[in-house]
């Protein structure tokens, strides 16, 4: 345990070195590679309000953060939602595979970006494409996954259960459900990296406050720094969230991988 | 044939299997009548979950078996002896022929009809007093008979200590018994059992045939135990069944008499009838 921590901290540590001694040569000049020093002056201009300048284009870095936040979680919810419900119906009716099954892998091969703009027309520029994209972006992955788990669930376990005296409609909510919830999380886990890949493309269009849009604007301006302030920020938090689904996953089915 | 003292009147029959079992009567508890399979498994069920398993032959098997016997089903692998059980089970569907069940043809799964696989499949997510008490849910026992009666079967089959444990914390043979637990909640008439202790270590497997047979005493209910081992058939069956190579056909079917108040293996009578059931299962399998 200690071990782990110790090789996380040293590794990062040894990135951090690397960058610095990189930024320190001055081969590429600031705008190519700014140095940790810039970047960290970034984060503090960014997240305090000075000389009448509040953060980084009228908000500051943790309320950029808690925008991308926001949309990445709704986005997430409502695919891992949708998903699962899709990828249950997938799963256990047969008919509803052969209509339903070519047109999840259809859109789930669909960049983001690409169906982005038919969002915009459909529904303007404010809150709502950005979290539909997400959703969109989320589900066919997570629907993949629930609809395989539910062809891999054992037919004894519906037995076991039919013998027990469990309708055939208690059978998707009773058995199938909880036998595939370590692939669920796993669907949770893969939906909301999908989301974090996808939120950054979202917010380039009306996307401040929000990470994605305020390292738009940061590009705009060359400024580099921010851009990177940005890329650490969003990616930390995914680091930070995903610890948690993993804590998450150990607590919902300690079984896995072991029955 | 001994329709009559079947082992069902004791007290504690009455308390474990709560009054439900189906005895000896008038109608065999299960009755097959010149019944084949040549296809794959239940479509209905199959479909559900979008799979079909393929499942061994069986050709116009027939036999009558009264309540409160325990009847082992021997046969070489591939024999059909899972499908005759899965028939009953009303996992898979005849045919051609008919099973009956107390008289009444079978249609799907219920639970008046316990099944133990060879894997335990109790549920991961459940605990032992869940996965006992799930049979007692599903049937609409009410919740402080439901602790009674869970009570009752984890003392039956020792595991009062590790009710709050999940099954991937147990051993191989604590899973069975929770799973022989689970199966008897409902109060079956009969227990279905498809080579429960092939997966278990050769001690834990002679500890549990001891246990199940005490517990088959003590509840009465009447027991199909398919195995291939003729030395587990000899020593559990009050009848002993073998089955033929695919297409599975009934080549043996003989009332035991040893006794079954202890175990039989020091009863003269227990060899030359492991002999007979081995010299016919090795014909049945060339």
């Amino acid at each position: 345990m200690l071990r782990a921590v110790a090789l996380r901290a040293g590794g990062v540590l040894a990135l951090l070195a690397i960058w610095w001694g990189v930024a320190a040569t001055h081969l590429w000049s600031e705008v190519f590679v700014p140095s940790p020093g810039a970047v960290w002056h970034q984060l503090v201009q960014t997240s305090t309000t000075h000389g009448g300048q509040r953060g980084y284009g009228g908000h500051l870095l943790y309320e950029h953060l808690l925008a991308s936040l926001r949309r990445i979680l709704l986005g997430s919810l409502y695919g891992v939602v949708g998903g699962i419900v899709l990828g249950l119906v997938i799963g256990l009716v047969p008919t509803a595979r052969a209509l339903l099954g070519p047109l999840v892998t259809f859109v789930r091969t669909l960049p983001p970006l690409a169906y982005f703009s038919l969002l915009i027309i459909w529904f303007g520029i404010d809150e709502s494409p950005k979290i539909v994209l997400l959703f969109v972006a989320a589900l066919p992955p997570v629907a993949v996954a629930t609809a395989d788990a539910v062809r891999g669930v054992h037919v004894d376990y519906v037995f076991a259960a039919r013998s027990l005296g469990a309708g055939r409609w208690q059978i998707p909510l009773r058995i199938v459900l909880p036998s595939i919830l370590p692939e669920i999380i796993t669907g949770v886990r893969v939906a909301v990296g999908v989301a974090y890949t996808t939120v950054v493309a979202a917010e380039t269009v009306n996307g401040v406050p929000g990470i994605g849009g305020m390292i738009r604007d940061a590009q705009r301006y060359n400024q580099t720094d921010v851009v990177v302030l940005g890329l650490l920020t969003i990616g930390a938090s995914g680091l930070l969230i995903d610890g948690l689904l993993q804590l998450a996953e150990r607590r919902l089915v300690p079984w896995r991988g072991k029955s | 044939m001994r329709p009559s003292d079947s082992p069902t009147s004791t007290s504690d029959a009455q308390a474990v299997t709560g009054g439900q079992q189906v005895t000896g009567g008038q109608a065999a508890a299960v009755s097959l009548d010149a019944v084949s399979v040549t296809y794959g498994g239940d479509r209905r069920l199959g479909g559900l979950l979008g799979r079909t398993d393929t499942v061994d032959a069986l050709c116009e098997v027939g036999t009558d078996i009264p309540g409160g016997e325990f009847v082992t089903i021997v046969g070489p692998s591939g024999c059909g002896k899972s499908t005759l059980l899965r028939l009953v089970a009303g996992f898979v569907r005849p045919s051609r022929g008919e099973v009956r069940v107390a008289g009444e043809p079978v249609t799907g799964p219920g639970p008046d009809r316990g099944v133990v696989f060879q894997q335990p499949r109790l549920f991961p997510w459940l605990n032992v007093r869940r996965n006992v008490e799930f049979g007692l849910r599903m049937t609409g026992v009410p919740a402080a008979d439901r602790r009674t009666r869970t009570a009752e079967l984890l003392d039956l089959v020792g595991l009062s200590e590790a009710a709050a444990r999940l099954p991937h914390e147990l051993s191989g043979g604590m899973q069975q018994r929770a799973a022989i637990a689970r199966a008897l909640a409902p109060g079956p008439g009969i227990l279905l059992m498809d080579e429960p202790f092939a997966a278990l270590d050769a001690l834990t497997r002679e500890r549990l045939q001891e246990e199940l047979r005490q517990i088959w005493r003590r509840t009465g209910t009447t027991v199909l135990f398919v195995t291939h081992s003729v030395d587990e058939a000899v020593l559990l069956g009050t009848r002993i069944i073998a089955l033929s190579r695919r297409p599975g056909r009934v080549v043996l079917d003989e009332t035991s008499t040893l006794p079954r108040e202890e175990s039989p293996h020091a009863h003269p009578g227990f060899l030359a009838l492991r002999e007979k059931l081995a010299a016919t299962v090795r014909a049945a399998a060339a």
